[in-house]
């Protein structure tokens, strides 16, 4: 069975989901449902008496096989996100903490500094840290080395559906991870995440392009099929692509007639 | 009259009876604290902590709860 | 019997060079060729790394099947002491030779750790680069030699067949297997900058070995990120009364494994020493190697003019039927007519040392002199 190994939870679904931006809680509580999906991201906000139905706690654990990661979101520093993340350890149980870091409203790119700083922290704490960072191949490898259990590169700013636009660098980063390499961000249709699965990444997390969509259900539904279609075809062995150059003079002569 | 203790309730201003406990601040606000995570001062205050918690004239609370987010 | 490792049967990214290896792949030499020559091109330009190797010891404790120097064997046994060390470098700067690789057979009494470490301190003086094939050491041992000036160990695994590897190394440290897979992690481990490996082509069957040796290349690329990798390419010649290598391999399978890992590695160094002939070595410069070792001796020493006769027969000629002897001068003209730039020197002295990482094990830095 090809599960999604992550320190020692085991997960049948390679769709992590984001609840946000969806129109209300409803829907995105149907569109988890049919995604399959079997990790999903939270934030943390304030408790207001007004608004108490925003709580997704008590829905969303509802949902069978579902385990919460809750993100640092908000956090501008490592102190908030450290913080935010042992209240969200505290109310979830989950060890999962997503660590986002974005002090800049406008793109929302991630702080490196900040998030090697947090996630040193927390994996020393005993989370099992899922840093979101930009594509850096080498930035991944300074999480993997103090203990985050993934590496979630982005495909492009978060909510610009510009694909796999950083495709190169993550195709390094995927080659040289010792850790799951999940792609977030970025991601607008479900044959984009089917490139990012048969790239040779772990899992990838929608959030947007499910509850931007004319029928966020329906769009869940896509993005698993294609993620498991990514995946299946990742580990049948795509054919090699050819493409090589022919030079105009033998290259290889002198290696005698065969 | 009992005079009202005055705590920080997520950045405002929230008075309430002196010897309130966190469950008592629960009860006022109106939530069920069963998804609620509290933080006085800066502390997590579990679950089976709530009842005996003393809230103080000028502490510092937040209550958390977690909504959608990517 | 210790379990192999995990990494040893990984075929996560496998596909593309077992495809070109393959009996059955469709991938012409000329087609490979011309594809590892854009790579070469592109990452490592119209250059040519040069180092000699200058063998310190031939003392050997070990009974490899197929080597002139092992234990069982009646050659005549010499160990270089620090004069003659010192001479042999200034013979060997005289050609122009800034990068040296120091050899010895397997740890001995004559030729142990201490005497390595000392050889490793006198040639740091003298030469730019100092890499090192010897025997297996300690990550602390590795760690001694990286603070004198060592930063690159060459170790080949031979063959990654283990039933093969325990029959061919028949008696001393080096039969155990497990123990030689594992010394480039403690090379690494230690501190050591670059590590090389290598399978001796011909002991086994050559397309697993290389598949292996690619594993074992990526496993230590993902765990040691900071580290230099090379690949070397030894190939067993058939030697009349020698060791017959049971699967040899010929001049068309080494091109195509050449170019086959240059075009799955992109970016790591491979080397070719002049155990290939001048014919081979020049075809495959701006093809795909861009290391190789010049005036090589391999003899222990044999670079000094002033020694007699005797000492300067060089073992390597008699042996096989091919090698490389071209001077410096004569290898050098012949890149440049292909347009190739000769390197000397791609080090400086003051970037030797250990390797900062902080994965190394908090041990305290053990300062014992170098001499």
């Amino acid at each position: 069975m090809d599960s999604l190994q992550i320190g020692s939870y085991t997960f049948s679904s390679r769709l992590i989901l984001g609840t946000g931006k969806f129109s209300n809680s409803t829907v995105m509580l149907d569109a988890v449902r049919a995604s399959g999906a079997q990790l999903v991201t939270v934030a943390l906000r304030r408790f207001n008496r007004e608004q108490a139905e925003d709580d997704l706690f008590g829905p969303l654990s509802a949902i069978e096989g579902i385990t919460l990661m809750p993100n640092t979101s908000g956090a501008a520093t490592a102190a908030e996100a450290v913080r935010a993340a042992h209240i969200a350890r505290e109310l979830s149980g989950s060890l999962f903490i997503k660590v986002e870091i974005h002090p800049n409203p406008q793109h929302l790119m991630p702080d490196p500094i900040e998030t090697y700083e947090a996630c040193r922290i927390l994996a020393q704490d005993g989370f099992l840290v899922m840093p979101y960072i930009a594509a850096d191949p080498v930035l991944a490898k300074r999480l993997e080395e103090v203990g985050c259990a993934s590496v979630m590169p982005l495909g492009s700013a978060i909510g610009s559906g510009q694909g796999l636009a950083t495709s190169e660098m993550l195709n390094i980063i995927i080659r040289e991870s010792g850790i799951p390499v999940i792609v977030d961000a970025g991601l607008r249709s479900p044959s984009e995440a089917a490139h990012a699965m048969e790239m040779g990444c772990e899992a990838v997390l929608v959030n947007s392009a499910v509850a931007a969509a004319g029928n966020p259900q329906a769009m869940a539904e896509a993005f698993a099929e294609a993620v498991a279609a990514g995946r299946k075809a990742f580990r049948a062995g795509l054919m090699q692509k050819s493409g090589f150059a022919v030079a105009t003079s033998p290259l290889t002569s002198f290696l005698g007639t065969r | 009259m009992l005079q009202m203790i005055t705590i920080d309730l997520n950045g405002q201003q929230q008075p309430l009876t002196p010897g309130s406990t966190v469950i008592d601040l629960l009860a006022v606000i109106g939530s069920d604290g069963k998804s609620v995570a509290v933080v006085v001062n800066d502390c997590i205050i579990r679950p089976e902590n709530r009842p005996s918690h003393l809230l103080q004239e000028g502490d510092r609370v937040e209550l958390l709860i977690f909504a959608g987010g990517g | 019997m210790t379990t192999l490792p995990e990494w040893l049967s990984d075929n996560r990214d496998t596909t593309a060079l077992a495809a070109m290896l393959s009996p059955a792949s469709s991938q012409s030499i000329e087609t490979l060729a011309a594809e590892s020559r854009a790579i070469t091109l592109r990452r490592f330009g119209r250059t040519m790394t040069l180092y000699a190797p200058l063998y310190l010891s031939n003392y050997c404790s070990s009974g490899c099947a197929y080597c002139g120097f092992a234990s069982d064997r009646k050659t005549p046994r010499h160990r270089l002491e620090p004069d003659e060390i010192r001479r042999e470098l200034a013979a060997m700067k005289k050609l122009g030779i800034s990068d040296i690789l120091l050899l010895t057979g397997e740890r001995t009494a004559a030729a142990d750790f201490d005497y390595l470490q000392r050889s490793v301190a006198i040639a740091a003086e003298e030469m730019q680069r100092v890499s090192v094939e010897a025997f297996p050491m300690s990550v602390n041992e590795y760690r001694a030699l990286a603070d004198c000036g060592c930063t690159g160990i060459t170790i080949y695994q031979e063959t990654y067949n283990r039933e093969r590897y325990e029959a061919l190394h028949r008696w001393g440290p080096k039969k155990d297997f497990i123990a030689r897979l594992e010394t480039p992690a403690r090379a690494l481990e230690g501190g050591i900058k670059s590590v090389g490996l290598g399978v001796l082509l011909g002991l086994s069957d050559p397309v697993q070995d290389a598949l292996s040796l690619y594993r074992h290349v990526r496993h230590l690329g993902r765990r040691y990120w900071r580290a230099g990798m090379s690949v070397s390419f030894p190939r067993m010649r058939p030697q009349t009364g020698g060791y017959e290598p049971p699967f040899p391999v010929d001049d068309l399978l080494l091109a195509r494994i050449i170019f086959a890992f240059r075009i799955a590695l992109p970016d790591t160094e491979l080397v070719l020493s002049t155990r290939e002939s001048a014919t081979f070595r020049d075809g495959m410069a701006g093809l795909g190697i861009t290391r190789m070792s010049i005036e090589s001796r391999t003899t222990v020493g044999g670079y000094c003019e002033s020694e007699n006769e005797e000492s300067k027969e060089k073992t390597g000629k008699g042996q096989f039927e091919i090698s490389d002897d071209r001077t410096a001068k004569e290898f050098c003209a012949a890149l440049r007519r292909q347009n190739i730039e000769p390197v000397f020197k791609n080090w400086e002295l003051s970037y030797n040392g250990p390797s900062s990482s902080i994965t190394l094990a908090t041990q305290p830095k053990k300062e014992e002199p170098c001499h």
